[in-house]
Order: C-alpha cells, then structure tokens, then sequence
C-alpha cells in the first residue's frame, strides 16, 4: 500500500477515534444529568427538614412566621422568609429575636413548620 | 530521587521538543536526491526513532516522580496502583496517557519501513512524523501551570501550546541543522552543498517568525505567571524566568552573528561556497543549540517551581523605580526631563544607524552611550528605599477584623507618637525632630504594604523596632494603616454617587445573624449592591423603620441591607423588638469590628455605607433623609457599566 494512504488511514483513524471518544463522553454526561433528575423526581413525597434561625417576625393575623435561616440542605439557602405553623399555639412560642432551632414538614412545596424550640443563649 | 525526576522531565522535555524541530527541519529542507542528502536525512530518521524511544522511557520515570510527588513517598513511584492511580484520576495522568499514547504511535509508525521514493508518500510521511510530534508537545501545555490560570485558563494554554510548538519547530530544528551543515562541509559532501545553504536560509527566514512567536507568547506567560517586576527579581521562579532570557539573548546573539555574517558568505551561486564559511556556520548553530539545551533545563526546573504569583516575593535591591516617588523631589524635574530628552535621542541615533552605512558601528555605540548616560540622568530621582518585604502580600487580608485588631495594637503601641488617627501629632510626638509623618496622606500612597511592614518589624530613624510581634499582628499594623489613609480619601466621598469612579476598596467583613453560618460582605460581589448601615438605637429607630418600609423594593433592584448596631450587641434583633418589621440582616455577631472599622470612615451615632457590586465604597452619609438618594445611587449603579475588577483580597 503506498505510504500516504496509510498516513490518510492514520490520521482518520485516529480523528474517529477521538471524535467518537468525545462523542461516548458527552452521552455518559448526559446519561447521567437524567439520571440525576430521575432520582429528584423519586424523591418526591412527604419530608421533613432541620434548621437553625432567628425569629425576624411573628405574624399570626397572615399565619406567618419570619426567620433569618441557615442553608436547608436539599431545600433552600439560607434566606430571611416566611413559613406557616401547623398549629396556631407555635406563633405564641417565640418572639422575634429568638434564636431557634425548627423542623418543616409536609410535601413540597406545601411545607409548614411542625416544631419550633428556643435555642439556649 | 529529585535531581532523578528533574533529569527525567529534562530528558523528556528535550527529546519531545527534539522530535518536532527534526521533523520540520526535514520538510522544511524539502527531498533531495543528492547521496549525502539522503544520507542526513536517513539519520534525521533514525535520530528521531531514537528519540521517540528515549521519550517513551523518560515518560515512564516523570509519571513515577509525579507519583512520587503526589503520594509524597519515594516508594510509591514503583507501586502499579498508585501510578494506574494518578495515570487514570489526575489531569497530569490524562495529558500524559494522551502524549504517551501520541508518541507509541509515531515510535511504530516511524520504524514501518516506508518506502518514500514518490514525492507524495515522502511528504505524507514527513509530515505524519511533524504533526504526531507536534501534537505530542502541544499536549504538554495542557497539564503544566497554565492549566491552573484563573480565570481564563484556555488563553493561557493557548500561549503555552503556541510557545512549545514554536520552540519546537526553532529549538529542535538546531541539532538537525548542525548535521547536515557538517555533512555537507564535509569533502566528500560537496554534492550537497547547495541543498544545506538553501535549507539554512530557509531556516533563518522560518526562525524570524518563530522567534517573535516565542516572545510574544513568552511575555503573555509572563504576564500571566508573574505578573509584577517584584515578583520577577523577588522569586525562584521569577529569577529562573530572567536566567531564560539572558540564556535567550545570548542565543539570539549567536543567531544573529550566523544570520548578519556567515550567511551571506554562503551567498552566490550555492555550488562555490566553500568548505571554511560552513564549518564556521555548524559552528554557530551549535553554540545556538547548546544555550538552547540550557534553557531546556531552566524550562524543566521552571516547570516544578510554583509560578511566582503564588510566591511571596523577597526583593533582592534596596531600591526600587517609582513614578511617585517623583513627588518628593520637585527639584528632580529638569533632570528627568533633560535626561529622558537625551535617552530618546540615543534611541533615534540607534535606529538611525543601519541607514548610513560608513558610519554605523560608531553612531550604534554612540546611541547606546547617549541612551545609558540619559537614563543614569532621568532615573535616580524615580529610586526609592526598597527591602526585602516592599513586594509582599500581606499575610492577613484586608478585613475589619484585621482592621480593628490593628486598630488595639496602634493605640496601645503607635498612638503616643503618631497621634491617635496617624496625623504625628502625639503626646510624644513633640521630643521629636523631624516629626512623626503623618500617616494618613500620600506618604502611605507611596510605600508599599511591605515597606510598612518592614518600617514596623525594623523600626526606622527614631522609632524603635516591633519585631516582637506577631507577623499577623504587624500585618494587622498594616491594614489599619491603609484604612486610616482610606478613611482619609472617603472625606472626599460624598452622599452621592460618583458615576464609574470606584477607588476606595471597602474593607471586607464576616459577620453572623443569630445562628445562621457567618457570611462575608465578599460574597454579595457581582450579585447585590450592598448599604452596610451603622446604627444606635433609639437615634436610628425612624431610619430603620424607613428602610425597612423600603426594603421591598430595594431587593428587586439589588441592594441588599445590611444593619450593625453600634453597641454591638448580640440581642439586637430583639432590641429592635416587634414594629418596625426588619427583615433585612441585621448583625448580632461581628459587629465590634464592623463598627470599629467603618467608623474611621464616618463617626457618628448614625452611619450608611453604599458598597457596588464590586466591593468598592461609593457613597456615605450620617444622617440620610427619606430613601429618594438612595434609591438614585442604587439607579446609577445599577446602570454603570463595569470600569474595574474587584479589589484584590490584600492591601499594597
């Protein structure tokens, strides 16, 4: 076979070899991008979240309850916002400045706060 | 085992960039049928199997000393896992199974014996050779430090691809060179005379282009891994990087002596060039290639050397160049202005010399005189004290915790003389002659973070040394300093905002709500303009009320509030109490320093600070009416278009 064939062979050889590479890599990522979104979706139904915060207001006229709060791992950053209360006694348990500790219930995004404790300080 | 891998990388480095020059010397010569010639050339071939082979091997000893450096053990650089481990986990482990992949490749298609006698399979395989090479150095400049350049890492592993490939073509192409130069000077080679002066010109034109090509690139890496002449002469890397060039120049020297005087013996019909004019042209090259394989080994230690922006300069003058030191020497000006007149006119009568032939070495060297003896004029009165610290960063960034703790240690240390805001006018202050300066003005302007830093840990004229401090306490010394002088400049920073004319850096500050995780005032950059709000309670209560009235349109237009009570307290959400309703941060856990550094910019019981998306200090004010200006800034800031990049983390 004369030589520059072999090259021309070579050289497409080896661009199919790295183009189909690229090409595999790209379709594991995307596998696994659906994957991913698989497994959110699955994770759907009743959950329960943890946090600590501080009360910026109680509202219980709009059934509200402020709090400055750290990141909630799987939910939400940390963020100042408004959550309802299952019962209407935890807007009587806190007052605004309190540092508290406080579990969200219920499915999202149809989440309320179930418990609510003053944190010691 | 260092000086064993130092070798390795050299080893292999060399014979990569060997590969390339060799192949495209070759193409570049063209085919010829002449028996010397073809001789050269079937050397050229068999050099460069050679090579691959030594590459191949030296590639296995670099992977076993990054292994080693990696685990850092020696013997993990003979365990399979740990080296299948850094191979198959490590960007360096993916380069190199690529390159070493590439150069297997061209190892066994180079020892095919391929017949070349049809000028299109001949091109084919020469040319194969060159881009299987060429495409096994390139790779080298994705795993070396322009891989880790933030943030435009592929501009910087363009510049690196783009100076292996021309030191390739140029440095590699050196030794091929100076066998076909010897062959041919050779008695028996007079057949190929002709085709090696031919190869050669062409060489010389290719190397102009090359040679610009490296420059270029080498001044972007340059720019980009160094970065400032104190990083240059204050740092291995930086010193390695001027060993290069000065190894460069005498190359380029070498170079130009063959190209300006040697070549053109060999001009004229090529067949009469005689055997001396050749021998002294190998000879030439060769000196070429031998500062070529030095800088190779000043390449191969710069390349385990951490670049030297990552490195804290130690500034090896007791001087420096610096347009404000001008300042000081007003009467310096004629002789600057003299001097620098007389530079450019050594400069002109320089680039003038080519064109009047008869007298061109005298006005050459009469340009440089004149140019040197202008500089030794304009110069001196730019020098200012420099020492070993003038280029480092400081240790302890910028922040107002650092701030206030400097702000303790000058008043128990520093104020007695220095006066309590750095003006030199303490209670002591009056033993003194001249006075304490004051610290505040551009006199801080003038020196450097490391200058000040030096002054405290050595003392100067009549002030004592403070040495027995902690480095991060003297480095504390330094940002309050640098806030002070700040504070100074903010006097000049109105209510309202200045359109596109950041300049006073904001100290950054951590700081807490109840019991959330601290945050930074750094973290708002690029997302939020932020208006740090220093408040005592019950002063500010109708301002708060205001704001927090407002709030609901400040965040849809980017601002973000924060509230520090100046008392500092940590109940201070529920001082607030329940009206008005606040729900902006309010700080309950870092406030002292906040307090304490901000108010160097603007005392009083009330204070707002406008911070811009990039961390600058925009706009303050003690006692804001209604949220109309505000809300004006917010506007103007909003609608300005970036002119800066963010202020860097430390002071200078």
């Amino acid at each position: 076979m004369a030589v520059w064939k072999v090259v021309v062979l070579l050289d497409l050889a080896l661009a199919l070899g790295v183009g189909g590479g690229y090409l595999w890599w790209g379709r594991q990522v995307e596998r696994l991008g659906r994957e991913l979104v698989e497994a959110r979706a699955a994770a759907a139904g009743p959950r329960e979240y943890r946090a600590e915060g501080v009360v910026r207001a109680v509202l219980p006229e709009v059934g509200v309850i402020v709090i400055t709060h750290e990141e909630i791992s799987g939910y939400m950053p940390a963020m100042t916002m408004g959550f309802r209360a299952v019962s209407p006694k935890l807007y009587e348990a806190v007052q605004v400045g309190d540092a508290v500790r406080f579990s969200l219930g219920g499915t999202p995004p149809n989440l309320a706060i179930t418990t609510i404790e003053k944190l010691g300080r | 085992m260092t000086e064993l891998g130092l070798l390795a990388r050299f080893v292999h480095l060399s014979a990569s960039i060997l590969i390339v020059g060799s192949a495209a010397l070759v193409l570049l010569a063209g085919r010829s049928d002449r028996p010397t010639a073809l001789a050269w050339e079937s050397r050229v071939v068999a050099l460069t199997r050679a090579l691959i082979w030594l590459a191949l091997g030296a590639g296995l000893a670099v992977l076993a000393h990054q292994t080693a450096i990696l685990e850092s053990s020696v013997v993990a650089a003979l365990e399979p896992r740990a080296l299948a481990r850094v191979a198959l986990e490590t960007r360096f482990g993916h380069v190199w199974l690529v390159r070493q992949g590439l150069l297997l490749l061209l190892g066994v298609f180079v020892s095919l014996r391929l017949d070349v006698r049809r000028a299109v399979d001949w091109r084919a395989a020469r040319g194969e050779t060159a881009i299987l090479g060429a495409l096994a150095l390139a790779a080298l400049g994705a795993a070396g430090h322009s891989a880790a350049v933030e943030p435009s890492a592929a501009a910087a592993i363009a510049a690196d691809v783009g100076h292996l490939l021309a030191a390739g073509v140029w440095a590699g192409a050196l030794p091929a060179l100076v066998l076909l130069l010897r062959a041919a000077s050779r008695e028996a080679g007079a057949d190929a005379r002709p085709y090696a002066v031919l190869t050669a010109r062409r060489f010389s034109r290719a190397a102009l282009i090359l040679m610009t090509a490296l420059l270029a690139t080498g001044i972007l890496i340059t720019a980009v891994q160094v970065g400032s002449v104190g990083a240059l002469l204050g740092t291995r890397y930086g010193r390695l990087l001027v060993l290069k060039l000065a190894l460069v120049l005498a190359a380029l020297a070498a170079a130009a002596l063959g190209r300006r005087r040697l070549l053109p013996a060999l001009g004229g019909e090529a067949t009469t060039v005689g055997r001396p004019a050749m021998r002294r042209l190998a000879g030439s090259v060769a000196v070429e290639a031998a500062c070529v394989l030095a800088i190779l080994g000043v390449v191969t230690a710069l390349g385990v050397s951490p670049p030297a922006r990552h490195e804290q300069p130690d500034w090896p003058l007791s001087f420096r160049l610096a347009v404000g030191a001008l300042g000081d020497t007003p009467d310096a000006w004629p002789f600057v202005l003299v001097g620098s007149q007389i530079a450019v006119l050594g400069v002109v009568v320089a680039l003038c010399s080519p064109a009047l032939r008869a007298a061109r070495w005298p006005l050459l060297a009469g340009g440089g005189v004149l140019m040197l003896a202008g500089l030794v004029m304009a110069l001196p009165p730019f020098a200012t004290d420099a020492y070993p610290t003038t280029y480092q960063r400081p240790a302890v960034p910028y922040q107002a915790a650092s701030v206030a703790a400097g702000a303790a240690l000058y008043a128990r240390d520093c104020a007695a003389c220095h006066g309590p805001v750095g003006a030199g006018d303490g209670p002591a202050a009056r033993a003194f002659s001249p006075a304490p300066p004051d610290l505040r003005a551009h006199h801080a302007a003038l020196h450097t973070a490391g200058d000040l830093y030096w002054w405290i840990t050595h003392g100067r004229r009549a002030m004592p040394a403070f040495g027995h401090l902690e480095p991060e306490q003297r480095w504390s010394l330094v940002n309050y300093l640098r806030a002070l002088g700040a504070a100074d400049a903010a006097r000049r920073l109105g209510a309202v905002v200045e359109p596109e004319r950041p300049r006073l850096v904001a100290p950054d500050f951590a700081f807490a709500v109840g019991p959330t995780p601290p945050r930074a005032l750094r973290d708002y950059r690029g997302a939020r303009v932020v208006l740090v709000v220093l408040y005592t309670l019950p002063g500010s209560r109708q301002r708060l009320a205001e704001l927090a009235a407002r709030y609901d349109l400040l965040v849809p237009l980017g601002v973000e509030v924060i509230a520090v009570p100046t008392d500092a307290s940590p109940d201070a959400i529920k001082r607030l109490g329940r009206e008005p309703r606040i729900f902006f941060p309010v700080v309950t856990d870092g406030a002292a320093e906040i307090v304490t550094t901000y108010s160097l910019f603007a005392a009083g019981p009330h204070a707002e600070f406008l911070v811009d998306r990039q961390g600058y200090l925009r706009a303050l004010e003690a006692a804001p009416q209604g949220t109309e200006r505000l809300l004006q800034n917010v506007q103007a800031l909003n609608e300005e278009k970036v002119v800066v990049a963010p202020p860097a983390e430390h002071v200078h």
